[in-house]
């Protein structure tokens, strides 16, 4: 295992004559939560797309582990090699139960490969982390704007990722919500994990990242931790204000 | 409630398996005695099973799925003229019948391609072959470029009606616009007989109670809540390891070949197969039964092919020229009133059509 | 062209036979000519060489006077007296055509064996020239063929040239070429070989290279070499004639897709509707436009022929209405729902289908053919630039520009776009959504409405021709991306032409067929069609 879990290399996507991202480098360590900010557009989420394998890039490479090209693979492929992404529109399956959204997470393939109580142990392990144990037979559809979130952190955390992607996981939550993702964020930091945040909460990120990359039209801006961010001409400029 | 937690409505499908069978036991035990329905009514039950056969097989695609064919017509036709070319060739080798459409082109014999159409169990393999190949090829190639929604819909129904002007043509060897009739032997027994009919109906009564057994066995499954899951949101689930592309091909062909089997069932018993199978309206027709009976409830598919047939068959005697009005007046009333079909009537659950509530099975349709 | 004919008519060993210099200058003498009708075998000669004349090219007036006159002669109808002569089949004076009885004893003119040839000959000219019935003219034309050696050179040109019926037209050019290549003197046939290579088809092109058997093709080698270069010209023409006639079909197949399938790539790209009841919208369009005819044959018959272009506000207008309404009371609860919504359109179309079944019956609808689209010109080979689909042409060009115009151009147009693009956003401007919905399915609905206008003076008219368009139109919005207005254009141009290249190598089911395999190949390439915008997942 490399030290690097994501290396993004020379990353270009164009939508039309939009540049979204513009020849874009960084890496990402095991074991480290990197915050991605930036004003809209800047190409935040074109970025994890790359990585998920949504959008082929037109030039460039994501290397995963030092070792695998992802832009060539398959979204399920990229998946299956371990990474997992929560989308910014929280996206469950509303006409299954929560329950099978654990399941579905924690063993990937057509027939189940878990024996039934490693399973059950599995889902109600993740389900206590999200705290979504007393809903675990509710259809996903029924559950609030805060449950989904959590549901979908809950089913990519699941199959036990070493890339964690989370897109904008506290918009549109309450105060106290926020607090408990920020506090489940941390809680899944490992040695052998690498979590990637996109978000525009600078509280929120100030308190989970080690280290925040400020992007600003498909290029990056500025990398450090949040203090330094908050002290760069630059990023107040074209995004913080004053 | 199975281990995947899905809430599960075992009863009335339960009961519709049941009461299905014992109708067709009831049918079976009652042949031949004075208790006995009328050939007409025995026929028409028999008809109705092989729709609701056809019904299930689109529900399994659109219910479950999300993926709506408006050219599930072509399946039920092609298991359809298969099997008419099972029965034309058999009538031919047992009785000497030569079909129609050789004597309307004036042909001394076969063509080359009817050879082997006298055994059933190589008609039934080409059937299941054929139906195979080209549901698996249409369904790679769309599925894979990411066809979807109302594209697929428009696609599957330009499809279907290409295959219809194809088989209109006289010249193809399958009895062109007149289509092929005529049949006048089954497995060595003659058509025709009140005997053979009910026969056919007891037979199509419980291929119609398993395929509904064995696709509600499927939706109940860990792979039906995959199923469920492709429908409500395929790129989250790709991008949970999951190849959606294979899982639709695989439901796709399924469904495919349960509408080619209805077929099979439906032409012994209608005596005929023509090119007018493979109209649009048919196709549409399918999916009217469906979204009237209820959509992603297999319960529901067999109840709205049934009644929808039903009224159908009553009406082309009472006043044919009303039906396509009543169609559409039930068509719009699904539509606006009752998302859900039958589903909803069955819970009371009337649904004003701009609540602001969605619900749950709404959500396979993305916006393409 | 006409030096030549003027040549070939001065150089005609028969015409300068038959052509009496003074019929052609001056005013008939009808005195003098009923004279000589009643005078001896060299009067009634003469007479019939000013008759023959007459029906090449004296006025109509005194052609119209002439016609009655050879088989009055011929059917012993004529009798002569003192004052001129009787026409006995109606008892007219055979100058003033008053009537009059013959006085004293009439002399009914008797012909002479080679003077009967020559006034059935003569008969039939005038028949073909002036006679009222079709049917009449093409009995002349049968009587003219059996001699085509006496046929007077420039006759037939001449009643080609007035010939109003399309087939006659054709059969009279058949036997003048046929006449003017069996033509005694070599030259006046290689001048006729000349001529018809002038003017290509695969008629001519027939006859010529059936003059590789006769025995001057042989004999003379003018005459061979003649033959030969007539055959490689006509040949070239036929070739020529066929390119343009191809690119001229799928250019009006193209412009009714293109009419059929833009309000539908409107609708599509704006709501993500296909509506499945444009189909019926053209079909009403056609009914409409029917109506307003029916209407002007009883209010205004003297505007008849301008119904097409009269109907034309009412098509729109009255499908369009039809259109905000079925959006309203129906679509709109179902933006959300795009399956659902292809049900509930073809529940409309099954509606609107039986619903003019059930008022105007299955029948195809009787349609006048207006001047404007009546006929055509033909261009080279068998090449005919028809009116009728250069109406349908030019209709779909001015539709195409006024639709650009309108979105691209108006405010109206700016909000089409704007919600096309992202609804959330132009609401959030304050653009009213919905309303723009409503607008933009009328305007898709008028726009199916004046296809079926454009197509009425094309295709028959019936409660099932929506079906005939309406998946080919699918097919352009599949391939043509959603809602762009160029996409459309060039999607129906591409299906337009390649339908109509495959169709008369394998038949119109096979044009079919590939059209749709290449679309589904197609989609393997640019699943969202020619003119997708991209973007990033929503």
């Amino acid at each position: 295992m490399s030290l690097t879990a994501l290396l993004v290399d020379g990353l270009t996507v164009r939508f039309g004559s939009f540049r979204a991202l513009d020849d874009l480098s960084l890496a990402i360590d095991y074991g480290e939560v990197r915050a991605i900010i930036g004003p809209n557009g800047a190409g935040k989420t074109t970025l994890l797309d790359v990585i998920s394998g949504i959008t082929r890039p037109k030039q460039g490479r994501v290397l995963f582990d030092g070792a695998i090209d992802l832009t060539g693979l398959s979204e399920a492929a990229i998946a299956r090699a371990g990474l997992r992404r929560k989308f910014q529109k929280p996206s469950v399956f509303e006409g299954l139960s929560v329950r099978q959204h654990i399941a579905i997470g924690a063993d990937v393939g057509f027939r189940a490969r878990l024996d039934a109580p490693a399973l059950e142990d599995r889902i109600g392990e993740v389900l206590e982390t999200v705290g979504l144990v007393d809903h675990s037979n509710r259809l996903a559809g029924e559950l609030s704007h805060g449950q989904k979130q959590w549901l979908e952190i809950g089913m990519v955390l699941a199959s036990d990722p070493k890339v964690l992607m989370l897109d904008e996981p506290v918009a549109g939550l309450t105060d106290e919500e926020t607090e408990r993702t920020a506090a489940l964020v941390r809680a899944l930091k490992r040695p052998d994990r690498a979590i990637v945040v996109v978000e525009h909460d600078m509280d929120f990120v100030e308190r989970i990242a080690d280290r925040v990359t400020v992007l600003h039209e498909g290029r990056t801006l500025f990398e450090g931790s949040m203090a330094h961010v908050r002290a760069d001409a630059a990023v107040v400029e074209v995004y913080l204000g004053r | 409630m199975n281990r995947f937690g899905l809430i599960t409505h075992t009863a009335p499908i339960v009961h519709l398996i049941t009461l299905i069978v014992l109708a067709a036991l009831l049918m079976a035990g009652l042949a031949g005695t004075e208790f006995a329905l009328s050939r007409y009514l025995a026929n028409a039950i028999g008809q109705l099973a092989a729709f609701a056969v056809l019904a299930i097989s689109l529900d399994l695609i659109w219910g479950y799925l999300g993926i709506l064919s408006l050219g599930h017509g072509l399946f039920f036709a092609l298991g359809g003229y298969l099997m008419a070319m099972y029965l034309l060739k058999h009538s031919f080798e047992i009785t000497g019948t030569v079909p129609d459409f050789l004597q309307f082109m004036g042909w001394k014999e076969f063509p080359f391609y009817w050879d082997g159409f006298e055994f059933f169990p190589y008609a039934l393999a080409a059937a299941v072959v054929m139906t195979t190949l080209i549901s698996g090829l249409f369904g790679y190639v769309s599925f894979r470029s990411r066809v979807g929604g109302v594209y697929f819909a428009i696609i599957t129904q330009a499809l279907v009606y290409v295959a219809m002007l194809l088989m209109f043509r006289n010249d193809t060897g399958f009895g062109g616009n007149n289509g092929m009739t005529g049949f006048t032997v089954l497995f060595g027994w003659p058509m025709g007989t009140s005997g053979m009919i009910t026969a056919l109906a007891v037979a199509s009564l419980l291929v119609l109670a398993g395929v509904l057994a064995g696709c509600n066995g499927l939706v109940k499954s860990r792979f039906g809540a995959l199923m469920l899951a492709t429908r409500d949101d395929e790129t989250r689930l790709r991008t949970m390891g999951y190849e959606t592309l294979r899982l639709k091909l695989i439901v796709w062909c399924l469904s495919a070949l349960i509408a080619m089997l209805a077929g099979m069932l439906y032409v012994p018993q209608v005596g005929i197969i023509n090119p007018r199978v493979l109209s649009p309206e048919l196709s549409l027709e399918i999916a009217v039964w469906v979204a009237i009976g209820g959509r992603g409830h297999l319960v529901g598919a067999v109840i709205g092919a049934l009644l929808v047939n039903a009224v159908k068959f009553w009406l082309s005697f009472a006043a044919p020229e009303i039906w396509p009005f009543i169609l559409s007046g039930l068509i719009v009333l699904v539509v606006l009133v009752f998302p859900n079909g039958l589903m909803d009537l069955a819970k009371f659950k009337l649904v004003r059509p701009m609540g602001p509530k969605r619900l749950a099975s709404d959500m396979g349709e993305a916006r393409p | 062209m006409n030096l030549t004919r003027l040549t070939a008519v001065l150089a005609g060993l028969l015409a300068a036979l038959l052509l009496a210099p003074s019929a052609r200058a001056q005013a008939l003498d009808r005195a003098g000519l009923i004279a000589n009708l009643c005078g001896n075998a060299s009067a009634m000669g003469e007479a019939a060489s000013v008759l023959t004349g007459l029906a090449m090219s004296g006025d109509a007036a005194d052609r119209a006077f002439a016609v009655p006159l050879a088989r009055a002669v011929i059917d012993r109808k004529l009798a002569c007296d003192d004052a001129g002569a009787v026409l006995t089949e109606n008892g007219l004076d055979a100058v003033t055509r008053q009537p009059r009885a013959a006085a004293g004893e009439p002399l009914t003119p008797v012909l002479s064996l080679k003077n009967r040839a020559t006034y059935e000959q003569v008969d039939a000219a005038l028949a073909l020239r002036a006679a009222p019935e079709a049917s009449q003219r093409a009995a002349a034309l049968k009587t003219l063929e059996r001699r085509p050696a006496l046929i007077p050179e420039g006759l037939l040109e001449a009643a080609a040239a007035a010939e109003p019926d399309a087939g006659l037209k054709g059969e009279i050019e058949t036997l003048a070429q046929t006449a003017a290549l069996t033509a005694a003197d070599p030259a006046a046939r290689i001048r006729a070989l000349a001529r018809i290579a002038d003017n290509p088809s695969r008629r001519a092109l027939t006859q010529v290279s059936a003059l590789t058997a006769d025995p001057a093709y042989a004999a003379s080698p003018e005459f061979r070499a003649a033959v030969d270069d007539a055959t490689v010209r006509i040949g070239r023409g036929i070739a020529v004639g066929d390119v343009l006639a191809t690119a001229y079909n799928g250019l009006s197949f193209a412009s009714i897709l293109f009419m059929a399938a833009i309000g539908l790539a409107i609708i599509f790209g704006l709501m993500g509707v296909i509506n499945l009841a444009q189909g019926e919208l053209i079909m009403i369009g056609a009914y409409v436009t029917w109506l307003v005819q029916q209407g002007l044959r009883v209010v205004a018959p003297s505007l008849l022929d301008w119904y097409l272009v009269l109907a034309i506000p009412v098509a729109f207008f009255v499908t369009a209405a039809i259109g905000i309404a079925l959006e309203a009371s129906l679509l709109r609860h179902l933006y959300k729902r795009p399956l659902m919504s292809l049900l509930a359109t073809w529940a409309v179309s099954l509606f609107l289908m039986n619903l003019v079944r059930v008022v105007f019956g299955t029948q195809n609808l009787q349609f006048e053919t207006p001047f404007y689209v009546t006929g055509g010109v033909p261009v080279i080979g068998d090449f005919i630039f028809t009116w009728n689909r250069m109406f349908a042409i030019l209709f779909a060009v001015v539709t195409l520009a006024l639709t650009w115009g309108l979105v691209r151009r108006t405010p109206f147009g700016l909000n089409i776009r704007a919600v096309t693009q992202n609804r959330d956003m132009a609401a959030c401007i304050g653009i009213p959504t919905r309303r723009v919905d409503m607008m933009a399915f009328g305007l898709g609905s008028g726009l199916a409405g004046l296809a079926g206008l454009a197509l009425s003076p094309i295709y028959s008219v019936n409660p099932q021709m929506g079906q005939n368009f309406i998946i080919d139109a699918f097919m352009v919005v599949v391939l043509g991306g959603v809602g762009t207005i160029a996409g459309t254009v060039v999607a129906a141009l591409g299906i337009g032409q390649i339908n109509v290249l495959i169709e008369p190598l394998w038949g119109a089911v096979a044009a079919k067929v590939i059209v749709l395999l290449m679309i589904i190949a197609f989609l393997q390439w640019r699943p969202e069609g020619l003119f997708a915008v991209k973007g990033r997942r929503k």
